[in-house]
């Protein structure tokens, strides 16, 4: 290996090896903890956190701590020099222009080095030395010439004072001593204290040049020029003209934005900032607006109308103006650049005069030319610090339009005249550069009050810069515009002295911020339940989703609910969900045209009329949705439920395995898996205790079943799918009824199907890790979209479940009732007791997986009131039933647990409506006994009716007890459920409302009586016995509906032989059948009035439901020939009876 | 290639595990093999001339699995003692220990860029790795498995694995995609035809089933072996013409790819063989066994 790494060539500094480090570390580790605590101290080490000894004996090289054996810190031995802060305290830089320049900025004003000392000679500067000031010897250094400028003048008066050379006897340049009482002068050339280096030679000629530009006329004296009048001679009213506007008190100057426009004095010299310098944020903001516009036209916004921040608009300085200030300029100062335009005239003409200097005596030939007025006017103009002039300049405008005369109109027409006056006209095509096309727009903004307004006005309107620029400029210049079509208009305005800005046509009106309404929610609600639903949502329903949309509102990761994130997709996987069931919910729909819906729409009447009704889109997706419900609820119960529960669920749709709950269950299984591929089943194999063939076989038998119940469907297209469905079953059912052997039998034909079934494919959704799609170099395919919810845990699961201490009790109940049966049918019985096992382990189960049941139970909410809909909705109750019947305990439980929070009526009624669906379960169980031909005792003893065995009942056929029992059994559970106010209500509740929507009428009813019984406190039972009520109803509908759940039993045989002749069969009979559910659904609802509208007739209701249900009851065993409905009418009616007896006792 | 072509002479045998080999695997060119067994030790051969290179030792208990990156500049093994570790080729050091795997460490794998190693756990997992980061954290756990993962492939954008709970479970990382075909058997093992449009699984029934990838499908079933208890490899040949696969008696078996028919099958070793590996590019194969060695076959 060595010889390897000599072949290579290492750099860096190499990884640690980590052997190396753990084994010191260990070492120190063992010796801190272990070893040394046994040693006696003398022969302790001292070590480092390394590991590597720190303290050596004399003889070894003494201690080594700190920073080489010193107690000192490698700082602490840094030589240092001391500086006290004293003298350094508070220092401010002065930093000029200069400090802002490099070099060669620099050597281009003519920086120059003499005698060590630096004198900044700026071209205009070298004019100005040649003033003659009253104190000659003074300093010319920009700033002590400002100074002096300011004393001499008086301060606060305009400079505009130039020196004209004349024959130069004043003028004192060379013989001023500049620095060390030397002169510039020496004697025939100038003196330079050093060779000047290459990159100053420049500056020096450009320094010589405006040297020699200057003539002497020696005919005329130096003086001292007016600059405001031609003559240079000082006038009072030049002067007056000059301070006029700025000493009205209307105008801070100081505080004013200015616009930019120059007295004719100042064009050329200062220097406002042009907008191709985007030094003060101009092109940045016009950026920034257009793009906010780009963007509200990409995305509708809640608040219509401007962006907030053309609304809101700071007022405070642009940065550039900020920059600006802290380099040093202060406002009313002009940022000049004068050095190099004055230095290429100075350039220009001194070219002429150069000769001139070089030969003449120097003393006396500086010349003095006019041209040298300007020179001066520029130096004068420098220091001008709070003058008109400068303030004039003053680099402003971020609202051009500003009028300055606004409200001094009086002077505004004196401007005017001075303007005209002056005759300053010619930069009529030009607007910006006055003369030296310096004049930049302004830049920064004033603190001015009108300002906000304008501002405004200036980015709304979408106005050009440009165009607001010139109309300012154009003010003050009176007459400049009329080349410009848009000043025209506003060029009369001024000159006619109105008021420019009241006539601004531009003006943007002000635009209020949005008014949000009192009840607005600043989350967005779903108005349809069916609009959106997620996918998982979808299946839960609309109060579900609701409900998770506010559980989880701060949850990123539910963003969709709320139209964040993944609404998109959200929408798109509703969409899927209801593709994928629309048949089945079709068929759904036509089997229970919505009985109970309250609300009677025309399509409701239509439905119970036996009218067909008009297909519509929105219904087709309620439809389709609420049958996804269904399978979904079935799938969902078999997760979690036990064996015979899921079997009655699953009767009503398809329940190919009747015979064998266990199987049932993992056929369930295989359907939810078939058709929602995104839920994983806790148990692949569904059994996991059977062999492989058996597994495989059933797999085929599952498959072969879910083909026929999917063709049963789509054949169903004209509403008859479940009728034939129903009769395969029946035929199907004969062939099956002695299960056991027949799958005997079978189980060879189907070994051979086994490879069929394996490999079986799956396709979930899966998330890679952004980094993990990084690493393999794959766009994420989430887009870093959060990952989807967690897969909900449904707290249905543990409402149901959670009874275990009443479960103790009830156990015995069930029990006993499930001898009888057993006695009857032995193999149901050990059915029983599986489903009672498993029923035990589901409650062991439901803290981790407490999802499917809720989702099931809410499926329905999410759907609108259909006929069909309630059909479906019926399906789940059926299911909610038996779960109930297991899990009443759980209930009771519930209820002691969450007893102390606060339920609202409606959460209550829906209580009750799933208490109601309880005891639907009870006549659903009649029912089936009834079509199993079995025989059932007119008169069960009351003992019985305590007894839960629901699903043993179903299969049994000792229905009427069973039937009985389970009412009287849910009775409890249901009064139980109201009182619930905990999560678990909470979860059902959506469920219930969602039923509620489908039949509101009847909802609203129980509401009420939920609000009269609330505050008495006897809610509970009121609502007990409502539901008592209703779910007798419902009960007589779940005959129908058992009868239908039964015929699947049969089905599943059927697929193997089915024959056309058989579909047909059974598409007529599901007519018939659906046009008897439709009476039914009259029945019922009319019931449901008679209920609200007097609730102490409920004896009487009762008894005409019975007949209702009697009469129907009659109408089907004809149909199906079955016996036992004379006894039937009686026994619902001792049953209701009991209910209401139940009732006034809990009063 | 007809059956002639098939490695069935004995090149060389490549000696100095002691105990077990548990996995023979080639590098990227087939020059270098690779082995690693109960000895807690990765071996570096040159098979072609039998040479025993290097040896990397630092685990602490059996070593499972190895793979060298494709640039075989890195290694990265697992095994008994639940880490990951990353190794340095040449200096045969390791650089980095990837710690998190709850239990035994079965198989583990390079991707393409040798950015990612792939671990499966026998915590019924699937663990990636970082190798680019200094992060010793999996950044992602993929525990979607019912049961322990026996074997993983990688592909540019997938994720294949194979788990006693009969699945073969493709995660496909582009479309964030897992499909899972349940074979119903317990997946001892997977590995990827040459053209990457199959699977070839081999189940605890003593069976190998062949998948279509694209569609899940069940191309063919190769019988005649033993493999019922260990782990063991199976590979395509580098035609894709043949399936070989140890057995648990000792013998090799080569089926014809298509009819599924045994081609040939021979005693290689005097136990079980865990392991084979077939040269990329020439018929050459490697195989390892229980009883210590590791045989180079050829033509």
């Amino acid at each position: 290996m060595d010889a390897d790494e000599e072949d290579y060539v290492f750099y860096g500094t190499p990884i640690e090896r980590e052997e190396e480090m753990t084994s010191r570390k260990k070492k120190a580790v063992a010796e801190s903890s272990g070893l040394l605590r046994s040693l006696p101290p003398w022969k302790q080490e001292v070590t480092d956190e390394e590991g590597r000894r720190r303290f050596h004996g004399a003889f070894t090289g003494g201690f080594s701590a700190g920073f080489y054996n010193t107690v000192g810190s490698k700082e602490g031995w840094a030589p240092q020099s001391f500086t006290s802060s004293r003298k350094n305290r508070a220092e401010v830089k002065k930093q000029s222009i200069f400090s802002f320049l490099d070099d060669d900025e620099k050597a281009r004003a003519g920086k120059f080095w003499m005698q060590g000392v630096v004198v900044e000679m700026w071209d205009m500067l070298v004019l100005v030395v040649m003033i003659e000031m009253p104190t000659k010897e003074m300093l010319f250094g920009s700033k002590s010439l400002a100074k002096n400028m300011e004393k001499m003048m008086g301060g606060s008066i305009p400079m505009r004072l130039a020196f004209q050379v004349g024959n130069a006897q004043r003028v004192r340049f060379w013989r001023d001593k500049w620095c060390r009482d030397e002169t510039l002068w020496g004697g025939r050339t100038l003196l330079f204290s050093r060779a000047f280096i290459d990159w100053e030679l420049d500056s020096v000629e450009c320094f010589l040049h405006k040297i020699q530009a200057i003539r002497v006329h020696r005919d005329v004296d130096d003086r001292v020029i007016w600059t405001a009048l031609r003559c240079g001679n000082f006038s009072v009213k030049s002067l007056y003209s000059i301070l006029e506007p700025k000493d009205s008190p209307l105008f801070p100057s100081s505080s004013i934005s200015r616009s930019c426009v120059l007295p004719k004095e100042m064009e050329g010299h200062s220097l406002g900032t042009s907008l191709q310098f985007d030094t003060f944020g101009f092109t940045a903001a016009e950026l920034a607006r257009k793009q906010a516009e780009k963007e509200q036209q990409q995305r509708p916004s809640a608040i219509p109308g401007p962006l907030p921040d053309e609304i809101v608009l700071l007022a405070t300085e642009s940065i550039g103006v900020k920059l600006l200030l802290k380099m040093g300029w202060r406002r009313g100062n002009s940022i000049k650049d004068s050095h190099t335009n004055s230095l290429y005239d100075a350039r220009r003409e001194a070219r002429k005069a150069f000769l001139a200097l070089s030969s003449d005596d120097v003393s006396t030939d500086l010349a003095v030319s006019e041209g040298v007025k300007s020179d001066l006017q520029n130096a004068i103009e420098l220091p001008a610090n709070d003058d008109l002039k400068s303030s004039e300049s003053t680099p402003v405008s971020i609202f051009p339009c500003y009028d300055p005369f606004k409200h001094a109109p009086e002077f505004r027409e004196k401007k005017r005249l001075r303007m005209s006056g002056k005759k300053e006209l010619g930069l009529k095509n030009d607007l910006f550069a006055f003369k030296s096309r310096k004049v930049a727009p302004g830049f920064g903004i004033g603190a001015l009050e009108e300002l906000d307004v304008e501002d405004e006005d200036v980015y709304a309107s979408g106005y050009d810069f440009e165009d607001n620029y010139v109309q300012e400029v154009e003010e003050p210049s009176g007459l400049v515009i009329e080349s410009k079509q848009k000043l025209g208009s506003k060029e009369k305005g001024v000159l006619s002295g109105f008021k420019v800005a009241s006539k601004l046509d531009y003006q943007l009106e002000r635009f209020d911020p949005p008014v949000v309404p009192k009840n607005f929610v600043p989350h967005h609600k779903f108005r349809a339940p069916l609009d959106d639903s997620n996918k998982h949502d979808a299946r839960c329903g609309k109060l579900f989703e609701d409900l998770s949309r506010e559980k989880n509102q701060s949850n990123p990761l539910f963003s969709f609910l709320t139209g964040g994130n993944g609404c998109d997709y959200y929408a798109r996987k509703l969409w899927e969900e209801r593709q994928r069931h629309n048949d089945k919910s079709k068929q759904l729909l036509d089997v229970k045209s919505s009985p109970t819906v309250q609300k009677m729409t025309a399509e409701s009447r239509g439905k119970i009329l036996g009218e067909r009704p008009l297909e519509r889109s929105s219904r087709d997706t309620n439809s389709s949705v609420a049958s996804a419900d269904v399978i979904q609820l079935q799938f969902n119960l078999s997760d979690t439920f036990t064996k015979p529960a899921s079997l009655k669920e699953l009767s009503e749709i398809a329940k190919p395995f009747k015979e064998d709950p266990a199987k049932q269950e993992r056929f369930e299984l295989f359907l939810k898996e078939k058709y929602h591929g995104g839920l994983r089943s806790t148990d692949s194999g569904g059994a996991s205790n059977m062999s492989e063939a058996a597994r495989a076989r059933e797999k085929l038998d599952f498959e072969a079943a879910a083909e026929t119940i999917e063709k049963g469907l789509r054949g169903k297209e004209s509403n008859l799918s479940t009728q034939q469905f129903m009769e395969m079953s029946a035929t199907a059912v004969m062939e099956f009824a002695p299960g056991g052997l027949e799958q005997a039998k079978v189980t060879q034909a189907e070994e051979l199907v086994i490879k069929k079934m394996y490999p079986k494919r799956e396709e979930f959704q899966w998330r890679p890790s952004p980094i993990l799609c990084k690493r393999f170099d794959i766009i994420d395919p989430f887009m870093g979209k959060p990952p989807p919810a967690p897969r909900r845990r449904s707290k249905m699961d543990s409402l149901v479940f959670t009874s275990d201490s009443v479960k103790s009790t009830t156990v015995d109940e069930t029990v006993t009732s499930k001898l009888p049966v057993a006695q009857l049918d032995p193999q149901q019985f050990s059915k029983d007791v599986n489903a009672r096992e498993i029923e035990v382990n589901v409650e062991v189960e439901k803290v981790e997986r407490p999802v499917d049941l809720y989702k099931v139970f809410f499926l329905p909410s999410t759907r609108v009131p259909l006929a069909y809909e309630f059909a479906s909705a019926y399906l789940l109750l059926f299911k909610h039933i038996l779960m109930a019947i297991f899990s009443d305990d759980s209930d009771d439980e519930v209820e002691n647990s969450t007893s102390n929070q606060v339920d609202d009526p409606k959460r209550k009624i829906e209580a009750a409506n799933t208490t109601l669906n309880r005891l639907m379960a009870g006549d659903f169980l009649e029912s089936l006994g009834k079509e199993l031909g079995l025989e059932v005792p007119p008169d069960m003893p009351q003992s019985i009716n305590k007894a839960r065995t629901s699903a043993p009942k179903k299969e049994s056929n000792d229905v009427n007890p069973g039937n009985i029992s389970s009412l009287a059994v849910e009775n409890k559970p249901s009064s139980t459920y109201t009182a619930l106010k905990g999560t678990s209500v909470n979860q059902e509740a959506p469920h219930d409302k969602a039923y509620d929507q489908e039949s509101t009428q009847e909802v609203r009813s129980q509401n009420n009586e939920l609000m009269l019984d609330s505050p008495s406190g006897s809610k509970i039972k009121v609502t007990g016995s409502s539901e008592n009520e209703s779910s007798k109803i419902k009960a007589e509908k779940m005959d129908q509906e058992g009868r239908k759940a039964k015929t699947p039993t049969g089905h599943r045989q059927n697929w193997s032989s089915d024959s056309s002749s058989e579909d047909e069969r059974s598409r007529k009979r599901s007519r018939r059948r659906r046009h008897r559910s439709d009476s039914s659904d009259t029945d019922i609802s009319s019931d449901h009035q008679d209920r609200y509208h007097s609730r102490s007739k409920g004896r009487k209701k009762g008894s005409s439901r019975e007949k209702s249900s009697s009469s129907r009851r009659y109408s089907k065993h004809h149909k199906r020939g079955s016996r036992d409905s004379p006894s039937r009418s009686s026994r619902h009616s001792s049953e209701r009876e009991r209910s209401e007896s139940k009732r006034e006792k809990r009063r | 290639m007809g059956i002639a072509g098939l490695p069935k002479k004995e090149a060389n045998v490549l000696r100095g595990h002691e105990g077990a080999v548990l996995a023979a695997r080639f590098n990227g060119d087939g020059n270098y093999c690779l082995s690693c067994g109960k000895d807690r030790t990765i071996r570096l051969w040159n098979p072609h001339r039998g040479i025993h290179i290097k040896t990397y030792k630092s685990h602490g208990r059996e070593v499972r699995d190895v793979h060298v990156a494709p640039d075989n500049s890195k290694l990265c093994s697992c095994g008994g003692d639940r880490q990951l570790f990353y190794w340095d080729v040449s200096t045969g050091r390791v650089i980095r220990k990837f710690r998190g795997h709850d239990s035994e460490v079965n198989a583990v794998k390079f991707n393409e860029y040798a950015s990612v190693v792939v671990s499966a756990g026998y915590d019924r997992s699937l663990r990636a790795w970082d190798c680019r980061s200094h992060s010793t954290e999996p950044i992602q756990i993929i525990d979607t498995f019912s049961d322990s993962v026996m074997s993983v492939c990688l592909t540019k954008s997938e994720i294949i694995a194979g788990s006693v709970d009969g699945t073969v479970r493709t995660f496909d990382i582009r479309i964030g995609r897992e499909l899972s075909d349940d074979l119903g058997q317990p997946v001892n093992c997977i590995s990827m035809s040459n053209d990457a449009n199959c699977i070839l699984a081999s189940c605890l029934d003593s069976t190998l089933r062949l998948l279509d990838r694209s569609t899940g499908e069940l191309l063919q079933e190769y019988k005649g072996h033993t493999c019922k208890s260990y782990k063991m490899d199976c590979c395509l040949t580098n035609t894709d013409a043949h399936v070989t696969s140890g057995s648990e008696d000792g013998f090799i078996f080569f089926w014809d790819l298509v009819d599924a028919s045994v081609v040939s099958s021979f005693r290689a070793h005097a136990s079980v063989v865990t392991s084979v590996s077939y040269h990329p590019k020439d018929d050459c194969m490697i195989t390892a066994s229980v009883d210590g060695t590791i045989r180079v076959w050829k033509t």
